[in-house]
């Protein structure tokens, strides 16, 4: 019985791929961490790589590959989408059709060429890939389904059921009527690099007013079911340089160039498309709840990537459950696909709760090489006395990277390949900002607090695992918590139970104990504009470069000032 | 006791022109790897550039591969990887010219038996009267150079013997020479660290013109290469060019599996190389300083693969003197016999 198969995710962003056996998810990675190009979209041959490794096996040995979409469709809606805005449209189609013909419509081919894997490959549409990794793993039996994302194949948007292991798509949106190509637009209006700063937009709401929202409902004119339809006088999705056209300009002012400052109108554009994609989000998925009768919501695609609106449609939308898989965005599509053929065409049963540790890890000889190659001085300690070194580092004022086993899988750090800081601290979101991430100032910091002391810090009565949440911070503590509290009273949570990450749960603990604050700020190890760190060696890179003042990776602790 | 001066950042001595050390103590090779650019991720060998070279030579054959056993870790796990990993169809081929230890043998048997594939030994006796000819003419070619050219010619008259189009070694990434794959053996001969060594070990075969025993044989690694790459056409690799696994990985995969040991004696430290090694790392740092461990190890360390404290550890070289003794009486000789040449 087959039982082994290849996920793959690739060519448009954010490639990653990840294996799956036994109906197991052994291991999956974005191919950005092994290459250091972030959102790289290269078929993911370093991840794969990995994934088979970790699975310890070769690519002879898979039963199966496959992508997560259909190539062939896809091709349909671009050449078609491409003839409607000829001849504009023809700069951008030269450029992309070599690539389509090289690589995109020949996958299996590509993938005797360069795995030496000549088994099936099978294609699962984009949409569908979405619903499975947002369905299969979340440990509902039954479910209610709402995907979207900018566009697969024709869909943008699709509303379903899951049962068992069968997945039913219902209802779909389609090209070019989308809400996450809407968000991407608005992106690059504002000055932000598509597929990269829609978060930013997200933390940048918070300090703006919907002052636009009325420009923006007339824009996407919505249904009563929550569906709506795009303007396209509004937009250009083939064009050459920017996705939005004169008509957009003419309604919102003049567009932001790249690294503007923001002033208030951009608050305010970012406050006013933050608040239509909540309210069309909810009516979706109340329209969703009150159709399927379901209590549980599981929720697919990139635009769920919007913590902020998760929250909303977990306490708004009638659902007393919601599902969110820490990689809700095209690196988990080769999750879905991955899962769609292992449980629901090969019948094995679905598995347990999903990890995000699903990334390397690597040994502890490979982290003292790593540090000593560097010239750093460091000193190993037992995990006890590490978590407590660690906890009493950030009570003064310090700022830690933390590389621990295995690597998440996700735009998120989940405590694996996380910087972190203190949360009483006022001033640590600043230097987090300027000295260590080097990115805008308004950008939030998230916290990362023990599971079961988090209601009494935050609105949060469900666990955030995924930091995929943004509960308001009870006013009370609001004071207590300064770091990790945005412009709007919210924070990014991050749950963390002792069973998911043991060495990070006991680091907070530690932190706890001295300071009676059962959470520290959580931030990915990165730089602006790097993917997050894979390797000891990325670690020890971003620690040289930045003003961090202490590294923590395995067992080992090094400090700046013994360097200085 | 004092030796020579050290790289600060890898382990080769001052030995101009070819290693010089600067005012802060690091050697050029240090310094120009310090110049390189920063490796791009993308350009490094992956496992299934590997597999891909497998499958195009897979069950074509009588073997599938001949994997050259010393019984030391790195060649045990590519003898691991080919048969379990790879599943490939595999002859293990040794040799023994009378200096192998009994904790290697007892390694390759032990894999062998417990990996059930078949078995190639080859004894002989045939090197001695060269490997005498160095000590007792004092020359300072080493002996490792002229036992490897053997050996490999050996090897590909082997592979094509029994009909193997790859031969599988269990070379390192510190014995890695250029990219792309190619089929060459261990050391660049041509680099600035062997200059010397390859010099001496050239005009020393350059000397065998005309000798009744050893007069074909050949002079240099890359004629062994090319000899072959018109003959055989084998292509020579090692998994651990491609496998991104620590030695500490695979050697605790290989006790676990195979009850694979540490011999009790070895140079460098926890490596196995044979007995005649010990008398060839002798000279090769009476006349040098250094030897091809410490260009391999100091490659290691310039990539991060090996802390200078590791290769320092490793090298430490304080050989009981009978040991030594012992091996050059096997080929006729004593050790003084090259400080007296």
């Amino acid at each position: 019985m087959p039982s082994r198969v290849l996920g793959l995710s690739a060519h448009y962003h954010d490639a990653a791929a990840c294996l799956m056996q036994e109906g197991r998810l052994t291991a999956a990675a974005h191919e950005e961490r092994f290459t250091r190009r972030k959102s790289d979209a290269e078929l993911p041959l370093r991840a794969l790589n990995y994934c088979l490794q970790e699975g310890g096996i070769t690519a002879p040995d898979l039963d199966a590959a496959v992508f997560y979409e259909k190539p062939f469709l896809k091709f349909a809606r671009v050449l078609i989408g491409h003839l409607r805005s000829f001849p504009r449209s023809y700069p951008s189609f030269r450029r992309a059709l070599p690539r389509w013909l090289q690589d995109r419509l020949s996958l299996p081919l590509t993938l005797k060429s360069e795995l030496g894997f000549s088994g099936r490959t099978y294609f699962v549409k984009h949409h569908l890939a979405h619903a499975a990794a947002a369905f299969l793993p979340s440990g509902f039996t039954e479910a209610a389904i709402l995907t979207a994302d900018a566009v697969g194949e024709w869909a943008t948007l699709t509303r379903g059921r899951g049962s068992g292991s069968r997945i039913r798509v219902e209802s779909e949106m389609c090209f070019p009527d989308s809400l996450g190509l809407l968000y991407t637009a608005v992106t690059t209006f504002l000055g932000f690099a598509a597929q990269e700063g829609e978060g930013t937009v997200m933390g940048l709401a918070a300090y703006g007013k919907p002052a636009y929202l009325d420009r923006f409902r007339a824009i996407a004119a919505a249904r009563p079911d929550g569906s709506f339809a795009l303007d396209q006088s509004y937009f250009d999705f083939y064009g050459e340089e920017r996705m939005y056209t004169p008509r957009f300009v003419e309604a919102f002012g003049r567009p932001y160039a790249p690294k503007a400052e923001m002033d208030q109108r951009a608050c305010d554009i970012a406050a006013s498309l933050q608040a239509l994609t909540e309210e069309i989000l909810l009516a979706l998925a109340r329209d969703l709840r009150q159709r399927t009768k379901l209590d549980d919501l599981c929720l697919g695609g990139g635009v769920f990537l919007n913590c902020v609106a998760n929250q909303r449609i977990l306490e708004e939308s009638g659902f007393k459950r919601i599902f969110v898989q820490p990689a809700a965005g095209d690196a988990g599509g080769a999750m879905g696909a991955a899962a769609f053929v292992s449980h629901c065409l090969w019948g094995l049963p679905r598995g347990g709760p999903l990890s995000p540790y699903l990334g390397p890890a690597f040994p502890a000889s490979r982290c003292r090489r790593a540090l000593a190659a560097a010239g750093l001085t460091f000193r190993e300690l037992p995990e006890e006395k590490l978590c407590r070194e660690t906890a009493k580092m950030l009570t003064e004022g310090l700022v830690v990277g933390w590389v621990q086993g295995r690597m998440e899988v996700g735009p998120r750090a989940l405590g694996n390949r996380t910087i972190l800081g203190d949360p009483r601290n006022p001033q640590m979101k600043r230097f987090l900002n300027d000295r260590v991430k080097h990115r805008e100032e308004f950008r939030p910091f998230a916290p990362a607090v023990l599971a079961e002391e988090a209601a009494d810090y935050f609105e949060l009565d469900s666990p955030s695992p995924f930091m995929l949440l943004a509960p308001r911070v009870r006013p009370q503590k609001r004071a207590a918590i300064p770091a990790v509290t945005h412009e709007d009273g919210t924070a990014r949570v991050q749950t963390v139970a002792e069973a998911e990450n043991p060495r990070f749960y006991r680091l907070i603990k530690a932190f706890r104990e001295l300071t009676g604050v059962p959470m520290v700020v959580n931030t990915s190890f990165n730089r602006r504009g790097e993917p997050i760190v894979c390797t000891p060696e990325d670690a020890v890179a971003v620690f040289k470069a930045t003003a961090m003042d202490a590294l923590v990776v395995g067992e080992f602790v090094a400090r700046r000032e013994e360097h200085a | 006791m004092s030796g020579p001066r050290l790289c600060s950042r890898c382990v080769l001595p001052h030995s101009p022109p070819e290693i010089a050390l600067d005012g802060e103590g690091v050697c050029n090779l240090c310094r120009e790897h310090e110049r390189r650019p920063p490796a791009d991720p993308r350009g490094a060998l992956l496992e299934s550039d590997f597999v891909k070279i497998l499958e195009a030579h897979r069950g074509k054959h009588e073997f599938d591969c001949l994997v050259m056993c010393s019984g030391g870790k790195d060649s045990t796990a590519a003898l691991y990887y080919a048969v379990r990993r790879y599943k490939l169809k595999v002859l293990a081929f040794t040799f023994d010219h009378g200096f192998e230890t009994e904790d290697a043998m007892a390694n390759v048997r032990r894999a062998v038996e417990r990996l059930d594939v078949p078995f190639l030994t080859y004894r002989s006796t045939f090197m001695h009267d060269m490997f005498a000819r160095i000590i007792k003419t004092g020359a300072p070619a080493v002996i490792c150079h002229v036992c490897a050219i053997w050996y490999m010619r050996l090897t590909y008259q082997m592979a094509a013997r029994f009909d193997a189009p790859l031969i599988i070694a269990g070379w390192t990434k510190g014995q890695m020479t250029q990219q792309p794959v190619l089929t060459k053996c261990a050391c660049n001969a041509a680099g600035p660290e062997y200059a010397r060594m390859g010099r001496a070990t050239a005009e020393f075969l350059a000397g065998l013109e005309g000798d009744p025993k050893y007069g074909d044989f050949p002079r240099s690694i890359e004629s062994v290469v090319a000899q072959a790459a018109k003959k055989h056409k084998c292509l020579v690799l090692s998994p651990h060019w491609f496998l991104p696994y620590e030695v500490e990985e695979y050697v605790a995969l290989i006790q676990k599996e195979l009850g694979w040991q540490y011999p009790r004696l070895s140079y460098p430290a926890q490596t196995t190389n044979c007995a005649l090694n010990f008398l060839s790392v002798h000279w090769a740092l009476k006349h040098y300083g250094y030897t091809h461990y410490h260009v391999e190890m100091s490659k290691l360390i310039r990539e991060g693969l090996l802390t200078r404290a590791e290769a320092l550890a490793a090298l430490r070289a304080d050989f009981d003197p009978e040991l030594l003794q012992r091996v050059a009486r096997q080929l006729g000789c004593a050790v003084q016999d090259q400080e007296a040449a």
